[in-house]
């Protein structure tokens, strides 16, 4: 096996793609299209782009969640793809930018905004939270932490390709281990003020972790695809069926862990029959609402489950690639359902602005992606695991595998 | 008095062991097994090992374990003994499946371990290979590969010829 230096970054000339072209398509025509819809209609408009900027969101804050996994864990599976990731991750101060149609839009999505709470008792006892500096200072602080700890993932994993010094290995890991703490409360504050404040009265303590169940589950799917394009293209060589086998696992690991979070959530406020908690899935049993909660029992938990059940699925490119797209409509729906039936209270409409806000939400973070990854090594250089990421022939790993 | 069970061949480690391996599969055996002391990744491969049919227990138990929970439930509170709880339906999916969803595990356990049991033959109370005084070395630091008699493409000078190709330095036969 030659060292790691002897694989240098592969200068690979495979541009003129027509994909590559897809970015400044989708930007433009989902402006244009977001121009449009906005003078028609602001408010489908807003809601629309809260829809796609949750999503999207979603695999950001997912890719910095399997970053900071990466370390915490010393993994060596995950060095291949640790780089894609650190740069989706570092998308975060870009999401910050997309962020400002939401905070300018707010008071017209978030009805609590122009309530005043001494009027609505359930807004009174929340109001530590839900007023408007706090939302707009919580969205600068969420936003300053995401772009601090992705720049620090990110920085000194590239130093490390320049020093291949153990210092950045343990800097990286003390901010894993701080981060993580971040990220598990930051995700969860932006669930609780970008989504679940749209209906201010609901209760659920497990609002975060739905949000984190479904990102990391989407992010995962992303993923799979992002590497099989790199490996085809031969950006990144090193990468092996346990990549593949090990992001295929840990798909199907989160459809369960996401349809265990999602019922635990439906069957509490179920069985305990709240109105302040029930009112919510009965807004969701309008119209065509009901079908869309019926497609994410069977669609985003059951069929993949089934699926994925068997283990060479999870490296059967037949399935997998579908799957994918299958994860992100999936994704998609379930940002929909916990969005929409606020603004359209009888069943599902889709809008031109849907389609618009996902085209221009994710032409801009591909063009972004798409700049970070051509100027940097398209996977780490010096990682101390980078040989033990290369299979499962090294002497170690059979001396490390069982104890 | 007692006739050969199969030869069995000694290396010292795990690249050794490997190699004879993929020549073993290579010259077709069927009945044959590499033993060592610990798990060796890409062994499955070498060997020719397909994935083990024992996941089908574990579904098959889980889906029975599922769907006797489900019957289970639905005939205890809305057929024998009908009882209303809470204002809520005689019967719902939604409150029977964490009762459902724990027989699933169980009954997929209880599936897989005995079926693991029952692909392996086990248990049996003796093994030829366990008499065999060099063999006891398994679980220190040798590696060993076992080719049956039982085995249509077994010959004493072939098969012995084969594994000394490999890089056996110890090959003896083993009694039944």
């Amino acid at each position: 096996m030659s060292s790691p230096a002897a694989i240098a970054t592969p200068t690979v000339a495979h541009e003129g793609s027509g994909w590559d072209k897809l970015p400044y398509v989708l930007v433009v025509a989902g402006f244009i299209g977001l121009v449009v819809g906005a003078f028609s209609d602001l408010k489908q408009f807003g809601y629309s782009y809260l829809v796609s900027f949750m999503f999207f969101l979603s695999i950001c804050l997912g890719s910095m969640f399997l970053v900071i996994l990466h370390h915490l864990f010393d993994s060596n599976w995950s060095v291949p793809i640790r780089r894609f990731l650190e740069h989706i991750a570092f998308l975060l101060p870009v999401m910050g930018l997309l962020f400002i149609p939401i905070a300018w839009l707010a008071p017209q999505l978030y009805p609590w905004m122009t309530i005043d709470p001494h009027t609505d008792h359930s807004l009174h006892v929340k109001v530590a939270l839900f007023n408007p500096p706090t939302f707009y200072i919580m969205a600068a602080v969420l936003f300053g932490s995401w772009t601090l700890l992705s720049y620090k993932l990110r920085s000194w994993s590239l130093k490390q390709d320049e020093t291949g010094s153990v210092e950045c290995t343990f800097a990286l890991r003390k901010w894993a281990a701080g981060g993580v703490f971040i990220f598990a409360f930051s995700l969860t504050l932006a669930a609780i003020y970008w989504m679940k404040s749209l209906q201010h009265q609901f209760f659920s303590t497990m609002y975060g972790v739905y949000y984190f169940a479904g990102s990391v589950w989407t992010t995962l799917a992303t993923a799979y695809i992002i590497a099989m394009v790199m490996q085809r293209r031969g950006y990144i060589p090193i990468l092996h069926r346990r990549q593949f086998h090990d992001m295929g696992v840990l798909l199907f690991a989160f459809t369960v862990f996401y349809a265990y979070i999602h019922f635990s959530q439906y069957f509490l406020i179920w069985n305990a029959a709240m109105p302040e908690e029930t009112f919510w899935y009965v807004l969701r049993e309008q119209g065509t609402w009901w079908a869309v909660g019926m497609i994410t029992v069977f669609g985003h938990f059951f069929g993949p489950f089934l699926l994925l059940l068997r283990i060479d699925a999870k490296l059967n490119l037949k399935l997998m690639i579908p799957m994918a797209i299958w994860v992100w409509l999936m994704h998609y729906l379930d940002m929909q359902y916990n969005i929409m039936p606020v603004f359209h209270t009888t069943g599902i409409h889709l809008a031109l602005t849907d389609l618009a806000s996902m085209a221009f939400i994710g032409g801009v973070l591909a063009l972004v992606f798409l700049k970070y990854f051509h100027a940097h090594a398209p996977y780490p250089q010096k990682d101390p695991r980078f040989e033990e990421a290369l299979g499962p022939s090294t002497a170690s790993d059979h001396q490390g595998a069982e104890h | 008095m007692s006739k050969p069970y199969g030869v069995i061949a000694e290396f010292d480690t795990p690249a050794d062991v490997m190699a004879a391996a993929r020549a073993v599969n290579a010259a077709g055996f069927k009945s044959w097994d590499v033993h060592t002391p610990f798990p060796v990744h890409g062994m499955d491969e070498a060997m020719g090992i397909k994935n083990s049919p024992v996941g089908w227990f574990t579904f098959i138990g889980g889906v029975c374990g599922y769907t006797g929970g489900m019957l289970m439930i639905w005939f205890q509170n809305a057929v024998d003994y009908r009882i209303i709880v809470g204002g809520k339906p005689l019967f719902s999916p939604l409150f029977a499946f964490p009762v459902s969803y724990e027989m699933t595990i169980l009954f997929a356990s209880f599936a897989t371990i005995f079926g693991m049991l029952f692909l392996n033959g086990l248990p049996r109370l003796h093994h030829p290979l366990l008499r065999n005084r060099r063999f006891a070395q398994v679980t220190h630091d040798k590696f060993y590969v076992v080719i049956e008699t039982a085995d249509s493409k077994y010959s004493e000078t072939e098969t012995r010829k084969l594994l000394e190709t490999a890089g056996s330095k110890h090959i003896e036969q083993v009694e039944e």
